[in-house]
């Protein structure tokens, strides 16, 4: 089972750069899902890998095979992939078993047999038995995803590609889909690279999550890493809700940002502007005066200027001196009212210094 | 990198259709130009734009368009409105109306029309004499007034779709969304309904005032016999003994920059019409009850209806089989002589329509095929300059027929093609001025077809071929084959381009009946005027079946 490597790939489309410069390596048998808001290159990155779009520089590694170079392209066709849609792109005018043996056609030195086994085998696994003779027309949306499913993978690619599969379920049928991929991912353990804009999709399927944006990896790393240690300002609000206060590094730990002085897990470039994330679920809230900030934590005063009830917790937003605002989650027990003064305490972990993105 | 073995196939079918257009297109303008014996001079250009005669026909031509455009507005739109959004009683009937108006050769209905209402012996004037006691009588056809009239109400078809269409786009909620800010049901209409539907309005005037430019049939049928010209007939004209082909070049280029000049105008308008199509999606369009109005809209509606279809029909069947079709039809009047004497005694009929069948299912099945290529290719984007073929496929929309025929008689009368005198030169002409309505047709047919079926195919191992036979052939099939019906159409009822093109070894059906009118022969034109009414409505039906929907909805 190879992997796949994609070394400086580069597309553009007219003026535009759809993929600039981007490189990541997939292990055999990894999954990692490619995660970013719309326009930063996400599905292109995996047409290219697909070899339907021929890149303007770079190269596409699958094992020892280089597939894709800014010269040399090999086909789809002969890549030994397979790939989920977005639209599913189910034959309308095919059954559904039909649909899934179609791959087999291609592998030689199989039987019909062999053929017909292997799309019942497959049809059974993703919970589609007695379903052979029907057209994909006849069947829900949660059913024609299972159809592309088995189509992908009863021809047991080397590399498996998923383009936004559940975006046209309900969010249930998503929710429950999700944790189906994942587990046919156990099952099959197929080099998988899969796209998405939503983070909780990414989070719960993949074995790690390679952030785009602007057509570069901003960061790649499993889901702890890219939430909790967000290396830029773009991944740390892309992931999450989060605060990001900026100021000048008045040394490797501490963040001043006009009266305040913030000390942070260190990192700073000592003199130099910079800015730190800070999720609003980790700052400790407590009315002024009834706070017991452990050694070391940050300790700030501040009023609160909105309060609004989201059910398993309240999100205030607190101002601070200097008219910082920042936003914090706290439990829904007890309830602070807008206007109270409170005091804040932060753990310099919890403050991850963020680079600026790269352009 | 291995070379994708399908590229020759793509390659091939993009370089036909640039043969097509630039071979004809570049002698037209060449001879335009050129001087006997060498260099070239613009002395046609001063001949055909000096001469006073040809001067009144470009004015005539302009009038002609001018008003058909206006008429057909006039008719197109409430009928577009009505069918589209009141309770109208048979909507679904006037919509077939509307589409057999559209499929009606209109030379047909200009002879039917001579039948009607010829100053003489017009059926409508006899009986308006022998009811009033009038000596003259009602009306007169051979008049531009006339010719307007018939060439409307075989062209408001165009405005019709193109405002249904729209009308179709626009969700009632739109107006309603004005109504509950307080407007009134005339401000809503004022103010929303129809500026969203002005660009539809303005760019349906411009095709009607396009086929009113293009026309040779009704001005040649009505507008000579009355003493004047239009540039069709004109350019006919320059054709009859001596001909006068580098003058016919020089009169037909404005011809062709005019044409494209409002075809481009009419690309704008539409191009800007996007807006009328947001939030067109689950929208639901409302019915406006007309009340008690509705037996008067009806009625209005029925009355154009008469005069394009049922009158013509009428006067058409009736001179089929009747000895005299100025008399009352009685028993003793009533015969099948006229389709003996057609089929089997007058010459030319039997071949022409031979030869107009082995034209229509020759165009119609190598431009099939050849428009379906070229829309996969500009769809696909398989070749560098896939917008170039998308362009030149959909060009010859501007070239009037009469102005191909004049190219192709140029380019095809001199080596290295010697096509003149066959039925290839028909052949080429067909192909090229079918080509962008079966080129439109089958884009929509691709468009429908999302290119993540292909992929599907690819990444599992198919070559694009392979795809092509196993995903896209079986997918496009009715669409393809409602492009041939399209193109079959187009080519049976053809004259503007055959009358300059035709020898007496290759005359088609359009051209007899053209012939047949020169020898007064009413019987014999009904007969074949029914008989090609009958191939056009059979290729409709067929292709009705195909594309589960009505053939209007196809053409925008």
């Amino acid at each position: 089972m190879p992997g796949v490597t994609l070394k400086d790939l580069s597309k553009r489309y007219g003026d535009v750069g759809a993929v600039n410069g981007l490189s990541l390596t997939v292990e055999p048998g990894e999954l990692v899902a490619l995660l970013g808001p719309s326009g930063c290159g996400k599905t292109t990155t995996l047409r290219l890998v697909a070899g339907f779009l021929t890149p303007e520089a770079g190269e596409i590694w699958v094992g020892d095979r280089c597939l894709s170079s800014a010269t040399s392209v090999v086909a789809p066709e002969r890549r030994r992939m397979a790939m989920i849609f977005q639209s599913y792109a189910l034959w309308p005018h095919m059954t559904v078993a039909h649909n899934v043996a179609y791959g087999l056609r291609f592998k030689r030195g199989l039987a019909r047999a062999d053929r017909e086994h292997r799309v019942r085998e497959m049809l059974r696994v993703v919970q589609l038995a007695g379903y052979e003779a029907r057209y994909p027309g006849e069947l829900s949306g949660g059913q024609q995803q299972r159809v592309a499913v088995a189509r992908a993978l009863v021809v047991e690619p080397e590399i498996l590609l998923l383009d936004e599969p559940l975006s046209n379920l309900d969010a249930n049928l998503r929710e429950e889909m999700r944790f189906e991929i994942r587990r046919l991912h156990e099952a099959f353990a197929i080099t998988t690279l899969y796209v998405t804009h939503d983070q909780a999709e990414a989070m719960v399927i993949s074995d790690r999550i390679a952030v785009l944006d602007h057509g570069r990896v901003a960061q790649v790393g499993t889901a702890d890493e890219v939430f909790l240690r967000p290396r830029t300002r773009f991944v740390a609000e892309f992931i999450g809700r989060t605060n990001l206060v900026e100021g000048v590094a008045e040394s490797a730990d501490t963040l001043v940002h006009g009266p305040l002085r913030l000390r942070v897990g260190g990192g700073l470039a000592p003199g130099a502007r910079a800015a730190v994330s800070i999720r609003p679920h980790d700052i400790g809230l407590a009315p002024a005066g009834g706070a017991r900030a452990s050694a070391g934590h940050n300790a700030l005063a501040g009023t609160i200027k909105r309060a609004s009830f989201l059910g398993e917790s309240v999100d205030y937003q607190v101002e601070l001196p200097g008219g910082l605002t920042l936003r914090v989650a706290a439990p829904a027990g007890r309830r602070l009212l807008v206007g109270a003064a409170v005091e804040l305490t932060i753990d310099p972990a919890v403050c991850v210094p963020v680079g600026e993105e790269p352009r | 990198m291995r070379i994708d073995r399908s590229l020759p196939v793509w390659i091939g079918a993009a370089l036909a259709l640039a043969f097509l257009m630039a071979l004809p297109l570049g002698w037209l303008a060449w001879v335009s130009v050129s001087r006997e014996g060498g260099g070239t001079t613009l002395a046609h250009y001063r001949a055909v734009l000096g001469d006073p005669a040809l001067s009144k026909a470009l004015w005539n031509t302009l009038v002609l368009a001018f008003w058909v455009g206006l008429v057909s507005i006039a008719i197109g739109a409430p009928l577009a409105w009505l069918t589209a959004r009141t309770d109208l009683p048979g909507k679904g009937l006037l919509r077939a109306l509307v589409m057999a108006s559209f499929v009606t050769p209109p030379f047909l209905g200009a002879f039917a029309w001579v039948m009607l209402a010829g100053p003489n012996a017009g059926l409508l004037n006899t009986l308006w004499r022998a009811w009033t006691g009038a000596e003259r009588g009602l009306v007169n056809i051979f008049t531009m007034p006339g010719l307007v009239f018939v060439v409307a109400i075989y062209t408001f078809p165009y405005v019709y779709i193109m405002i249904a269409n729209t009308l179709a786009l626009i969700a009632s909620d739109l107006e309603e969304a004005a109504a509950i800010h307080g407007a009134g049901r005339l401000t809503v209409a004022l103010t929303v309904t129809f500026p969203m539907v002005l660009p539809a309005v303005v760019s349906g005037f411009i095709l009607a005032v396009l086929q009113a430019l293009a026309l040779f049939g009704s001005p040649a049928i009505l507008a000579l016999p009355a003493g004047f010209h239009t540039i069709t007939t004109q350019i006919w004209s320059f054709f009859q003994y001596p001909p006068k082909v580098e003058q016919a070049a020089a009169f037909s280029l404005p011809l062709l920059l005019a044409t494209a000049l409002l075809l481009l105008v009419q690309k704008r308008l539409l191009g800007r019409r996007g807006y009328a199509a947001v939030g067109g999606k689950g929208g639901q369009r409302r019915t406006i009850p007309l009340g008690l109005w509705r037996w008067p809209a009806l009625a209005a509606c029925l009355l154009v209806m008469a005069c394009a279809i049922f009158l013509p029909y009428g006067i058409l069947a009736k001179a089929a089989f009747s000895r005299a079709w100025a008399q009352p039809l009685t028993w003793s009047n009533t015969t099948l002589a006229n389709f003996t004497f057609t089929f089997f005694e007058y010459g030319a009929t039997r071949a022409a329509i031979v030869n107009t069948l082995e034209l229509g299912l020759l165009t119609a099945s190598v431009g099939a095929v050849l428009v379906a290529l070229l829309a996969y290719v500009s769809n696909r984007r398989l070749i560098l300059g896939h917008q170039v073929v998308s362009f030149l496929a959909l060009a010859p929309i501007v070239i009037p027929g009469v102005v191909l025929a004049v190219a192709l008689f140029i380019a095809y009368t001199r080596p290295p093609f010697v096509l003149y005198g066959t039925l290839a030169i028909l052949f080429v002409a067909y192909l090229t001025k079918e080509m962008p309505t079966g080129y439109a047709q089958s884009d929509a047919t691709f468009r429908g077809i999302p290119p993540d079926l292909e992929d599907a195919g690819r990444i599992l191992g198919a070559g694009r071929l392979r795809i092509l036979r196993d995903v896209t052939a079986p997918l496009a099939r009715s669409g393809i084959i409602a492009a041939w019906c399209f193109i079959f159409i187009g080519v049976i009822r053809e004259l503007s381009a055959s009358i300059i093109l035709f020898t007496p070894n290759t005359k088609v059906m359009s051209v007899v009946i053209f012939d047949l009118k020169e020898e007064g022969q009413f019987g014999a034109i009904a007969v074949l005027g029914l008989v090609m009414l009958a191939l056009t409505f059979a290729t409709v039906a067929v292709m009705q079946g195909l594309l589960g929907r009505d053939v209007l909805g196809a053409r925008e």
